[in-house]
């Protein structure tokens, strides 16, 4: 299972082995949208289009919420599951904002240092 | 005799290619960036490299997760600009160096590397955005390029010490090769960045300049770190960093530094550029 507590680095999910087994169907669904038909069928039904990969239901509803934090801690890797926000576009910087637990704004000033 | 005119560092982030997508190269937020890489690209159009081979990693674009090799080296004729989920980018598809590739390949093993030979593969934006910052958008490149993919995402990640010595058979390879090429090697990634856990957002503007320094005056230091020295101090994706570290590798002890620049933030990322030659090549001018 997928526990930060066995990280050793503070506030960081290395995308080790456990990571990537816990994560191999939300990585292998959002590997899925490099194909332009794969981007149709999750337009069209997502929910369809995520039970092709198995995905459990605590899995289809971090998805389904665009609840990025849940997905990384399921295992998703941000390098893949950032396809979905080709579909449904969101800034890589507000995925990184709701990670951090900030507000889009407070995470570019006190993070990334803008004014 | 084929000969290294340089090694040059860079950065990789999307954002780069897609702001140059969206025109947006001088807008107030890009322009200060893309203009640090002009002395970069004079240089290259002086130096007119005929080959680079280009240290990168895949982003889950031409590599899944059910094969991960752990260096991977192309040999194709021809490398495409793969379809990352947003379609492929408008951009020449690069012309392989077939030739060295496979001599690269020879050298390798030879010497107990072992990589994945890739005949066929398309290419992401780690290998076109170092590619548009430092030749521009032509339409058509005028250097033929080497793949080298490090897998960087899925851990065990390789060691840093082991892209250094890598980067001793890349050396050994050009100096081994049967042609008149003149090549440049492009270490990328980094530099500070962290895209996962609740560090996300973690950069590193004094660690990645203090990087710059050392890449050209320390890399041996560079090279004793541990991966997760890497991670503590350039974030758990700017660990990539290491990558330079085989283009640093081939290049000699002694190096003069041409060019620097570093910018940040690009994104989510501490971006910055080197151009170095090595100091019995580079003619006496003063260093910029």
């Amino acid at each position: 299972m997928t526990g930060e507590r066995d990280d050793r680095i503070p506030e960081t999910l290395l995308f080790d082995r456990k990571r990537a087994l816990r994560g191999y169907r939300i990585n292998k669904m959002a590997m899925g949208l490099v194909n332009p038909l794969n981007r149709e069928a999750f337009k069209k039904d997502e929910e369809a289009y995520l039970d092709r990969f198995g995905l459990s239901a605590e899995e289809k509803a971090a998805v389904m919420s665009r609840n990025w934090r849940e997905m990384v801690r399921l295992g998703g890797n941000v390098f893949f599951i950032l396809k979905i926000s080709a579909i449904d576009p969101v800034r890589l910087t507000e995925i990184g904002a709701h990670q951090a637990g900030m507000d889009h704004d407070e995470f570019l000033r006190k993070r990334l240092g803008k004014t | 005799m084929a000969k290294l005119l340089g090694g040059l560092g860079t950065s990789h982030v999307p954002s780069i290619g897609a702001a140059l997508d969206k025109g947006l190269r001088n807008s107030p937020e890009w322009k200060p960036f893309f203009d640090g890489y002009v002395p970069g690209q004079n240089w290259v159009r002086e130096h007119k490299p005929d080959i680079a081979v280009v240290i990168f990693n895949d982003h889950g674009n031409s590599f899944f997760l059910d094969k991960v090799p752990t260096f991977a080296v192309g040999c194709a004729e021809e490398y495409r600009p793969v379809d990352e989920g947003w379609g492929p980018r408008a951009i020449p598809p690069f012309k392989g160096a077939v030739e060295f590739s496979w001599h690269f390949i020879d050298k390798l093993v030879e010497n107990r590397f072992d990589p994945m030979i890739c005949q066929e593969i398309e290419v992401d934006h780690g290998i076109q955005v170092p590619m548009e910052l430092f030749w521009g958008r032509p339409a058509e490149w005028p250097v033929k390029v080497v793949p080298i993919f490090v897998n960087v995402i899925q851990y065990p990640v390789p060691l840093p010490s082991r892209c250094y010595e890598m980067g001793r058979v890349l050396r050994e390879a050009i100096e081994s090769y049967d042609g008149e090429e003149r090549f440049v090697i492009l270490g990328t990634g980094g530099l500070s960045h962290q895209l996962q856990g609740a560090r996300a957002g973690f950069v590193n503007p004094q660690a990645d300049k203090a990087f710059l320094n050392d890449i050209a005056a320390d890399p041996a230091k560079l090279a004793a770190m541990s991966r997760e020295e890497y991670v503590e101090t350039f974030g758990s994706e700017g660990a990539e960093l290491m990558m330079w570290l085989v283009m640093r590798g081939a290049m000699d002890r002694e190096v003069v530094v041409r060019h620097k620049h570093y910018f940040v933030p690009a994104s989510m990322t501490g971006a910055g550029m080197i151009v170095m030659e090595n100091k019995v090549s580079a003619p006496k001018t003063a260093a910029a």
